[in-house]
């Protein structure tokens, strides 16, 4: 009996056939649900329904807003931070990192929960009553509060990679903080700040959990759209889910998600 | 390599074991598996806050058991968990289970038991949940089996209309057998509804017959669609509870409600309170002692022409900017901790939170300053839902039959009913006599009756199918006008004036959810598109430049001339 020579591609096998059936299959099936109808024919029918339908297309605009800022505060609270533990001497700074990274172990329903709760509790307060019905602010302040750590964690180690030659260098030459920082931190940091994006910018697109417990289900994103057109009509919901397919893939390809081997390494420069 | 494959072996018959387990557990025997698919928590589960349990111990204020020093339950005689109960459930379970009765029984350990003492034959249920009436859907179009579903009215008729369920076999309704509980125990009142569709359109099945509820379904819960409300909270504001009788539906629109108001976040049960809100003046107008006032009742309610979806848009949009929130469960823990003061809600969930305000606690357990909440129904007419049994095609109807017969006896009927708070369908045996109580009608009477002298009559009788006086019991005003007694039995005045859903027809259901989405949607305007789509290619070409940034670089002066030219010749 021939026994199959047994391979370094051989490990590939299991990869492969997890691709092939929770990746290219699924696919497929959206696929072949968007661009038929009811009676299961071929159809643009959905495709043009999907474009001509205001309300579709302001939804996708409404969470790309939602989903840039979420990213934008993130990373304006997450840069300082991964910046200041990078750069700091202190011998215990994985400490403070692990605050940010802690959340991430805790059920992300629950914790969603939790700060719905919280904001019940301030808006008892008079002063920020407000809150009640501040829908938008309140998921994006959820919709941060869990995508934070992905934007810290990259951010932290492409800049701990920076050689610090290269500050002492800077200094040298007659860099002031200003220059230092624009010169070497922030490009240096580019593969970081990329990658943070895109794992903060796609999830907040479609997140509906947060949007429903902490915008009162007033908010709706299109993630929400997708799972509520798949209670009912599946091939109008397989289009939304295709366009956003390719709202994301368009993105990703634009922080240059699919060429990162020279990014990744922080070596850009 | 020999060793690489015994292992593999190895491997794959320890993942192959608990298949192998599983055939064990059967000792060889045959054992029929019966696949229940049930709305969650819809069913006892056993354990402490079941019927059983609960009568059989002392309990706290909060209803929680009381301990003894040496941390042992109390246990305690029942008026209606009486020997008789025990002797039933005695002959009906067998000794084994019965020497656990006290501490709550698993309904469907039970049923397992009774079918097998039954029948001579093992059984094995094999239950799962689902959340709405629509994930169910799916379920089944995809293919997946199952003998026992329970999905409402509406979706009955929809399973029913498309060919996809079994009808009950004619036996099933031999009201002379012994074992057909259901047929037997049902309430007059809920069988005649099921017989006539509840004044709802007669459709056809593929085969081009009339589809009856009857035929395809047999009932397991029922209830209406009201308001929970909290009178402390709104007496505060300066609103008293009979405004709220006169506002009927308008409190969903009206100003004074603005961000204390719930609503459901599904598409039918919103879309039909916006119906009531949009058309009440006309419901109201309604001749109610006219033969074809349902069936014109029932028709407002299912209406999803185009010229009314124009008109219900507006009020959806005007209810969203009024509402606290769309929800589908957090309803009754805001209603109890007082962040909101009116959530539209379905009855048993009505009875949960009130029962739940009355005990001083959240869902959490955490203790709560809060008022009664009371319950009511708008005056210009509400929905009234059922729950019901159905087998889908290929289902194994024997068994089926057999669970839903068993779930229909009285005392499973009152088990199930504690448990989850919704109203069984399930009467009891009306008896010849006029002395003796049908079951479940001293299941109200133990759960809210007071003595003859303290209490007002609350007619039942029409749940029982008998003239008006002959059932009720005795129950405080409260319970009677506003109360759980008034949400889980509603009055004939109630039940008079409410309708049944209808499923959408393909067509409808495409307008319906496009205007769900229209409502759901933020609706920005096109000026707003605009900039955003500018600042967004703006951004982009923002990154496109940083990443080009060797070719564009704002901070690194440019290359002397012949650089390039000498970074080439090196290469």
């Amino acid at each position: 009996m021939k026994i199959p020579r047994f391979s370094r591609k051989t490990l590939c096998i299991p990869y492969a056939v997890f691709l092939l059936f929770f990746v290219i299959v699924p696919m497929c099936v959206i696929l072949f649900y968007a661009f038929t109808d009811r009676q299961m024919h071929f159809s643009f029918s959905n495709f043009l329904r999907f474009f001509s339908d205001p309300t579709k297309l302001s939804t996708i605009v409404y969470s790309i807003v939602i989903a840039l800022i979420t990213t934008v505060v993130c990373l304006l609270i997450a840069y300082p931070v991964a910046l200041i533990l990078a750069r700091s001497k202190l011998k215990k700074k994985f400490v403070i990192l692990m605050l940010f990274v802690l959340p991430m172990w805790i059920n992300f329903v629950l914790r969603v929960n939790a700060i719905r709760e919280f904001f019940n509790l301030l808006s008892q307060a008079e002063a920020l009553a407000w809150l009640e019905s501040a829908n938008i602010f309140k998921t994006i302040v959820g919709m941060v509060y869990d995508f934070l750590p992905f934007m810290v964690l990259p951010l932290y180690t492409t800049m701990l990679k920076i050689d610090d030659s290269l500050y002492e260098a800077s200094a040298d030459l007659g860099g002031n903080v200003f220059t230092t920082f624009f010169r070497i931190t922030l490009p240096l940091s580019m593969p970081g700040i990329m990658s943070g994006v895109t794992m903060v910018f796609l999830p907040s697109m479609t997140n509906y959990v947060v949007s429903d417990m902490l915008g009162n289900a007033k908010v709706t994103i299109i993630g929400k759209f997708i799972y509520e057109y798949f209670g009912s009509d599946w091939h109008m919901g397989s289009m939304v889910a295709l366009v956003l397919l390719i709202v994301v893939f368009a993105s990703t390809l634009l922080s240059g998600g699919f060429k990162s081997e020279e990014n990744v390494r922080g070596t850009n420069i | 390599m020999k060793q690489k494959r015994i292992i593999s072996v190895a491997l794959a018959g320890a993942m192959l074991l608990p298949t192998l387990a599983t055939l064990t557990a059967c000792g060889g025997e045959e054992v029929i598996t019966l696949r229940v698919y049930n709305w969650e928590e819809y069913i006892d589960e056993g354990g402490e806050g079941t019927f059983i349990f609960d009568e059989l111990h002392e309990l706290d204020e909060e209803g929680k058991p009381v301990k003894d020093e040496q941390g042992n339950h109390i246990h305690i005689e029942s008026n209606i968990v009486d020997d008789d109960y025990k002797a039933w459930y005695r002959e009906a379970m067998g000794e084994d289970l019965f020497e656990e009765f006290e501490e709550g029984p698993r309904v469907l350990d039970d049923f397992c038991a009774w079918y097998e003492r039954k029948y001579g034959q093992k059984i094995r249920v094999e239950y799962s949940t689902f959340g709405t009436n629509e994930d169910m859907y799916n379920e089944i179009v995809l293919g997946n089996e199952y003998d026992l579903l329970c999905p409402s009215d509406y979706m009955i008729m929809k399973l029913a209309a498309e060919g996809r369920l079994e009808k009950y076999d004619e036996s099933f309704f031999d009201e002379s057998l012994e074992e057909n509980y259901y047929v037997r125990n049902v309430s007059p009142f809920i069988a005649e509804k099921f017989a006539t569709n509840a004044g709802l359109e007669i459709r056809k099945d593929p085969d081009g017959e009339d589809i009856y509820w009857r035929d395809y379904a047999a009932g397991y819960m029922w209830g209406t669609t009201g308001f929970v409300y909290n009178p402390a909270a709104l007496a505060a504001a300066g609103i008293p509870e009979e405004a709220l009788q006169e506002l009927g539906w308008d409190v969903f629109t009206d100003g004074r409600f603005k961000g204390k108001i719930t609503a459901k976040d599904n598409v039918r049960d919103t879309y039909f309170a916006a119906l009531g809100v949009a058309y009440q003046d006309e419901l109201m107008e309604l001749d109610r002692s006219a033969d074809d006032y349902i069936p014109r009742l029932t028709a407002i309610f299912n209406a999803t022409d185009n010229d009314t979806i124009g008109e219900v848009e507006p009020t959806l949009m005007a209810i969203k900017d009024n509402i606290y929130s769309f929800e589908t469960d957090t309803g009754k823990s805001d209603m109890v901790n007082g962040k909101i003061w009116l959530n539209y809600a379905w009855s048993g969930d009505a009875v949960y939170a009130l029962d739940l305000a009355e005990s001083g606690k959240s869902e959490d357990g955490e203790d709560e300053a809060t008022a009664y909440l009371n319950y009511f129904v708008p005056e210009a007419g509400s929905n009234l839902f059922f729950d019901g049994w159905v087998m889908p095609k290929g289902a194994n109807k024997q068994a089926a039959e057999a669970f839903v017969n068993f779930m229909s006896m009285p005392q499973n009927a009152m088990r199930n009913s504690y448990y989850i708070g919704y109203t069984s369908v399930i009467a009891g045996e009306i008896p010849e006599e006029d002395d003796a109580d049908p079951a479940m009608l001293t299941y109200a009477d133990y759960l809210y009756g007071e003595e003859e002298d303290e209490g007002e009559f609350y007619d039942l009788s029409y749940f029982f199918g008998a003239e008006d006086g002959t059932y009720g019991i005795f129950a405080d005003e409260e319970q009677c006008t506003k109360r759980q007694l008034f949400a889980q039995f509603p009055t004939p005045e109630v039940i008079a004036r409410s309708a049944v859903m209808d499923y959408y027809d393909e067509e409808a259901s495409v307008r319906i959810n496009e205007l769900w989405s229209r409502v759901k949607a933020e609706s920005l305007e096109l000026w707003t598109i605009v900039v955003i789509v500018v600042a967004v290619a703006a951004i982009v070409g923002g990154v496109l430049l940083l990443k080009f940034g060797n070719k564009i670089d704002f901070f690194r002066s440019k290359p002397k001339k012949g650089y390039k030219k000498v970074k080439e010749e090196r290469a």
